[in-house]
């Protein structure tokens, strides 16, 4: 009888590990929102127009190399993602690459979300997967000569693409290290906010630098950011205006409205004291 | 021979004189003018913003005064963007120019939601006057987009 209690014990002690990892494998749909959010997804994965349905797909990103359409990211099985794994997932936002093998296309910005760390990716898998259905089709991309073949990816990732999940510094604060994962990760800002060399790659040395002319993006460094104050910058994350009533352009007007007026008033200070701890840049020629 | 030389010569004489209305004004005081128009717009608009996005409590006579203004405003830094302008100092992109009819539609758009801005003003319907202030933003920043310099 004594030998006989050990095996129950034992096995309601397996049984709590399993149910323990399987919480924690499980995402949370919840956070996962707020995730989302810092992430932008509904962006590109979003019509532009007056009632779209939301992550169905459908926006248009003008590069030099052709036009990208977002596709459906809801969970409808055809359409959408419905059929991925979650590991699907998080190879797509790791890698760049598709559940068939086939490499993204660096406009699905993967050179920044590879860096979202995985229980942040199970997360967003749960969001994700508990969003309405929609069966619009996600529509093929549209591109120059030779950049619809998406072997040559191989070589731009060979090149370019250093795949890794965010690492904190341990030689910088909580607050710091909280703000260079928003930034880097999930908000990818340096995608419009970093020059790019001629084979769409962003510069690093140049992170944050901004980019000039019709397409451009303004430094985020501080060199042009110590001109504002924290309250300044903070009000501008909130509403896309100055406090003299100047309008950003609506490109970064939607980040705001999309982004960064959704984050906690905490994460919005990590991301300002973040930027300010970058090293300074000239501003880009013109 | 000499007949075409002359005719070329009258063509841009009298060309010269049909633009002369905004042409005998400087390109700088054009863009000064200009710029006013939009500074007045943010100061008169930079409340409403706050006020549709929650920052400042809505007062309905405010933005009664305010729409009224940016009704007129908004009609007139156009005239200003001359093509004697394209080489001042300024932050608007060439594309004003190179791509003028994109931009006069943007001016338009600008134009019709102000308008319409107003016109709700007047009524009392507080979350339709708070949508179409974030219209009229946009229409701020859909132009912005495309045709000036960001920093």
């Amino acid at each position: 009888m004594l030998r006989k209690s050990p095996a129950p014990a034992g096995l309601l002690l397996v049984g709590l590990l399993l149910y323990a990892s399987v919480a924690l494998a499980q995402g949370d749909p919840k956070r996962g929102e707020y995730l989302s959010k810092a992430g932008g997804c509904v962006g590109c994965h979003t019509e532009a127009r007056e009632g779209a349905v939301p992550y169905a797909g459908g926006r248009s990103l003008k590069t030099p190399f052709g036009v990208f359409y977002g596709p459906n990211i809801t969970p409808h099985p055809q359409a959408g993602i419905g059929r991925w794994s979650e590991q699907d997932f998080i190879r797509a936002m790791r890698f760049g690459v598709r559940p068939d093998g086939a490499h993204y296309y660096p406009a699905f910005p993967y050179s920044s979300f590879t860096r979202v760390v995985d229980q942040d990716l199970r997360d967003l898998w749960a969001y994700l997967h508990s969003i309405p259905q929609s069966s619009r089709p996600s529509q093929p991309h549209e591109l120059r000569f030779p950049f619809g073949w998406r072997w040559l990816l191989w070589g731009w990732k060979f090149l370019f693409f250093g795949p890794g999940a965010f690492v904190p510094d341990p030689g910088r604060s909580a607050v710091l290290n909280r703000g260079a994962y928003l930034v880097q990760a999930l908000g990818h800002c340096g995608e419009c906010h970093t020059p790019r060399n001629w084979l769409g790659a962003m510069k690093q040395d140049r992170f944050l630098g901004g980019v000039k002319g019709k397409d451009g993006s303004p430094n985020l460094t501080p060199t042009r950011l110590k001109k504002k104050s924290d309250a300044e910058v903070k009000d501008f994350l909130l509403t896309a205006m100055t406090p003299d009533g100047d309008v950003a352009a609506e490109s970064m007007g939607e980040v705001v409205r999309n982004t960064t007026s959704q984050l906690t008033a905490q994460d919005l200070d990590t991301l300002i004291a973040y930027l300010r701890s970058l090293p300074p840049l000239p501003e880009e020629p013109k | 021979m000499n007949k075409s030389v002359l005719a070329a010569g009258v063509a841009i004489a009298v060309g010269a004189f049909a633009g002369s209305a905004v042409a005998q004004m400087k390109p700088e005081v054009l863009v000064k003018q200009r710029q006013s128009a939009m500074t007045l717009i943010g100061k008169y608009f930079g409340p409403l913003g706050g006020m549709a996005q929650g920052k400042v409590p809505y007062n309905a006579q405010v933005v009664q005064r305010n729409a009224g203004f940016l009704d007129n405003l908004t009609r007139m830094p156009w005239d200003g963007f001359d093509p004697s302008t394209k080489g001042a100092k300024s932050r608007a992109l060439p594309a004003v120019f190179n791509d003028n009819a994109k931009f006069k539609d943007a001016a338009a758009r600008l134009e019709n939601e102000a308008a319409k801005l107003y016109q709700v003003s007047r009524g009392g319907d507080e979350a339709a006057v708070k949508a179409q202030i974030g219209a009229v933003g946009k229409a701020c920043g859909g132009c912005h987009d495309n045709f000036r310099e960001k920093q």
